[in-house]
C-alpha cells in the first residue's frame, strides 16, 4: 500500500518529504533549543524563525551561510554549526520552507553546496 | 462499632498528615558540621558580591528575607542555556508581583559577558533587576562560589560546544541562604518539581 502511494508520486515530490523528515530531525538537535520546536523563538533574544518578516528579508543563501557560520557581535549574535554539511542545510531549510515558509519548495542540495561557496564570514 | 470505626479513621487521617508534612519538609543540601553548642550548622551560601546588568552590585544582602533560584549560564551558549531560560522565564512571570521571589543568574564566562552584554540581554527577554540578576564579575570567585556552595559543575573546556562545560542545574536557596533543592533546569517537569517547592517554602502549602 505504501509503495503503492509512493510510486504514484514524482522523484521530486518524494526527495521533498525525505528532506523535511530529515530536516525535522536535525532542526530538534540543531536549532529548537533557542528558536523552539515551534519557532516561536525566545522573546526578542532569539528571533521566531515562523514570523513572516524574517523570511522577507532573508534569501535562502543568506540563511544557508548564518546556519553554517553564524554571526558574530552581541547584535544578533548566533553561533554557528560548522559541522553541517551542504546536504544537512539543505534539509533543514526544506523543513523550514514545509513549516513556515512562503513556499513550499525543496531547498536544493545544490543551492545550498554553491551558497556555501559564496559564504563571506569563517569563523 | 461506630466509634471504634471513627476512631481507626481519626487515627489514619492523624497519620496521613503526619505523613504528608515529612514529605513537605525540604531538606537541607550540602556539608553539615555540629557547632561548639552541639547544634547542626547547615550549609550556607557565603557573602558574595557581583555586577548586574544594571551596573549595581549584588550581594547577599540583597536576599534577604528572599528565597532564590541561582544558576549558571553564559549569553553565548547555544546548547542547554535557552532551554534553561525558557524554564527561567515561566518562573519570572509566574512570580512577576511577589516581592519574595528572586532569580540570580551567574555568567561563567564574564570576560565576555559584561555589564553591556547581560544589559541588552536581559532586555531582549524583557527582564528587569532586582526581580532576575544577571551578573558578571570576577571568574574565580564566581567559579568557586558555584562550585563549593550552589555544588555546581562549571568550567572551560575548548572541546565543549561554546567553550565551556557546565549544569544546568537550578539551585534553590532559602531565606537564610540554605540550599534547600537542586533541580535540572533544561527539563520542564523538573521546573515543576521546584516551583511546588518554592510554594512551601513561601509558605503557600
Amino acid at each position: 500500500m505504501a509503495i503503492g502511494l509512493a510510486s504514484c508520486e514524482s522523484k521530486e515530490e518524494i526527495l521533498y518529504k525525505q528532506y523535511v523528515v530529515e530536516g525535522r530531525v536535525l532542526y530538534q538537535t540543531h536549532c529548537a533549543n533557542c528558536h523552539q520546536e515551534n519557532g516561536s523563538g525566545l522573546k526578542d533574544l532569539y528571533p521566531a524563525i515562523s514570523q513572516a518578516s524574517l523570511w522577507k528579508r532573508m534569501k535562502s543563501d543568506e540563511l544557508t551561510c548564518l546556519i553554517k557560520w553564524g554571526r558574530k557581535g552581541t547584535k544578533g549574535y548566533m553561533p554557528g554549526n560548522t559541522k553541517l554539511q551542504a546536504l544537512d542545510i539543505a534539509e533543514i531549510q526544506t523543513f523550514l520552507r514545509e513549516q513556515w515558509g512562503p513556499q513550499k519548495t525543496i531547498y536544493s542540495l545544490d543551492s545550498a553546496r554553491f551558497a556555501l561557496k559564496t559564504c563571506e564570514t569563517k569563523l | 462499632m461506630y466509634n471504634k470505626l471513627r476512631f481507626t479513621g481519626f487515627f489514619i487521617s492523624l497519620l496521613g498528615i503526619f505523613a504528608c508534612q515529612e514529605k513537605h519538609e525540604l531538606p537541607y543540601l550540602g556539608p553539615k558540621s555540629v557547632n561548639a553548642s552541639g547544634d547542626t550548622v547547615y550549609h550556607q551560601i557565603p557573602a558574595f558580591r557581583f555586577l548586574n546588568q544594571d551596573s549595581t552590585w549584588v550581594t547577599e544582602k540583597d536576599m534577604e528575607g528572599k528565597i532564590y533560584v541561582a544558576d549558571f549560564f553564559f549569553t553565548t551558549c547555544p546548547t542547554i542555556c535557552p532551554k534553561m531560560k525558557t524554564q527561567l522565564l515561566r518562573i519570572y512571570e509566574r512570580y512577576a508581583d511577589n516581592d519574595a521571589v528572586r532569580i540570580l543568574s551567574h555568567s561563567i564566562d564574564p570576560e565576555f559577558d559584561r555589564v553591556s552584554v547581560l544589559r541588552d540581554y536581559a532586555n531582549k527577554l524583557h527582564v528587569e533587576a532586582p526581580r532576575w540578576n544577571f551578573v558578571t564579575g570576577d571568574k574565580k570567585a564566581i567559579y568557586t562560589i558555584g562550585q563549593k556552595s550552589y555544588m555546581v559543575t562549571a568550567q572551560e573546556d575548548a572541546n565543549e560546544v561554546g567553550g565551556f562545560v557546565h549544569s544546568g542545574a537550578f539551585i534553590l536557596v532559602d531565606k537564610d541562604r540554605h540550599v534547600r533543592g537542586i533541580y535540572d533546569g533544561t527539563k520542564e517537569e523538573d521546573v515543576n518539581h521546584l516551583i511546588e517547592d518554592m510554594e512551601k517554602l513561601l509558605g503557600n502549602k
